[in-house]
């Protein structure tokens, strides 16, 4: 219940209902851009400065190992169901697969807010496992559709790989989580109140904005289908309690299993578009991001998180 | 008045991350000088669409706008017209008049 009187949350579902009320309620794009970069970078710093201070451990490494499994296995899984009862062809199968492969830096950092609050916050090296995880569903995704899809090869790889190995969000987290890394506590503490201070409020607005394109987007959804806002939802449900129970399996505590799990849970809406746009422009780029982003976003926000962090508290204490 | 000199003007609307691949047509097809203007939204076959930056710039459209001579145009043209569905571009080609010939 606490999870629904977080102002994060209630921020979103103002921008829900200013969003459907079509009122004029807008931040301006370079600022909801700035925005994302601001977070990406606080989370990427926090994360980098909390490992710093605890360390490297196995449970790092397993953490890490498990977030590359999840997101290679899932975009498979997914292809098939997508193919089969989505009804989808092949390639936009394979870009609709990479984006759940994939993460949401948004819905992490949500999350992480959302389990601070309830006491039971995830470790600094998730933040690795978020960056890491970032990718390999792109890799993945590519394989299906020259494989069952499109025979054609990208006609650029240089350019794929640039795209998908330095697109801006990656290259943020990666590089501020080393940052806060080298810096440590001590270095990290006199830039504290322009990353800490501030990072509640701006992911309120943020979330708010967030939601906003989330409505426009679902307002003009042309190609979705019940069957495919249907996986939009049980995905994430599945994927999320799948990666909750792996981080207890390799000995997680209950916020990392419970953010590994919403990882698990949450599809890229920033990092794999443009990639999928680049690799596969066949694919229907109106079809990817809506469920991403108008559907599995929003749900993950407000339903998925309460019930990953319940089940990670659940099989993780109990 | 100024003499002026017939060209051509040739105008890509693109996804922002195709736009690198127009620029290599535009380059290798001879179209030395251009523009990359901005857009708010639009309507087309495919629904509404917005700029969106949040999602990586998937959702933004941009225009390539370069004015050319002919033979540049056409060339850049024929690289093109096989792409438009698959990339989902509009591609326009217009006649203007220029003042500086040489830098056209």
């Amino acid at each position: 219940m606490e999870t629904f009187t977080s102002p994060v949350i209630l921020f979103f579902v103002l921008g829900a209902l200013a969003a459907f009320l079509r009122s004029d309620l807008t931040i301006p794009e370079a600022i909801a851009k700035g925005m994302s970069l601001y977070l990406m970078a606080a989370i990427g710093l926090k994360g980098g400065v909390q490992v710093a201070e605890a360390g490297f451990s196995t449970e790092l490494i397993a953490a890490a190992i498990a977030g590359l499994i999840l997101s290679c296995a899932i975009p498979v899984v997914m292809f098939f169901t997508l193919t089969g009862f989505g009804r989808l062809d092949a390639t936009n199968a394979a870009a609709v697969a990479a984006h759940y492969g994939s993460v949401s830096v948004v819905t992490f950092v949500t999350g992480t807010e959302v389990l601070t609050q309830m006491a039971m916050p995830s470790a600094g090296y998730m933040v690795a496992v978020l960056a890491l995880m970032e990718t390999p569903a792109i890799i993945v995704g590519l394989v299906l559709a020259s494989r069952f899809g499109i025979h054609r090869a990208n006609q650029d790889r240089t350019e794929l790989l640039r795209e998908t190995l330095l697109n801006g969000s990656v290259v943020l987290l990666t590089g501020a989580f080393v940052i806060g890394l080298i810096a440590g506590k001590e270095g990290f503490e006199p830039i504290a109140p322009v990353f800490e201070a501030g990072f509640r409020g701006i992911l309120c607005l943020f979330l708010r904005d967030m939601c906003r394109i989330a409505a426009r987007r679902l307002r003009e959804a042309r190609s979705l289908t019940g069957r495919l806002v249907f996986l939009a939802i049980l995905f994430p449900v599945a994927n999320g309690l799948i990666g909750v129970a792996l981080g207890a399996l390799i000995g997680l505590d209950v916020g990392s299993a419970a953010a590994l799990g919403i990882l698990a849970a949450s599809a890229s809406y920033i990092a794999v578009p443009a990639a999928m746009r680049l690799a596969l422009p066949q694919a229907d780029s109106g079809l990817y991001l809506t469920l991403s982003l108008a559907v599995t976003f929003p749900f993950n926000v407000i339903a998925g998180i309460p019930i990953y962090a319940w089940f990670a508290a659940t099989i993780v204490t109990g | 008045m100024a003499k002026t000199f017939s060209r051509k003007r040739i105008e890509v609307l693109v996804d922002m991350p195709l736009l690198s691949r127009i620029e290599k047509i535009a380059e290798v097809a001879g179209v030395k000088h251009f523009t990359i203007l901005p857009t708010r939204g639009g309507g087309g076959t495919e629904g509404r669409w917005f700029d969106d930056r949040i999602t990586g710039g998937a959702g933004t459209k941009v225009i390539f706008s370069a004015v050319t001579s002919e033979e540049s145009a056409d060339s850049m043209i024929k690289v093109l017209e096989p792409l438009l569905d698959e990339y989902g571009i509009v591609v326009y080609r217009s006649d203007v008049e220029v003042i500086r010939s040489g830098k056209f």
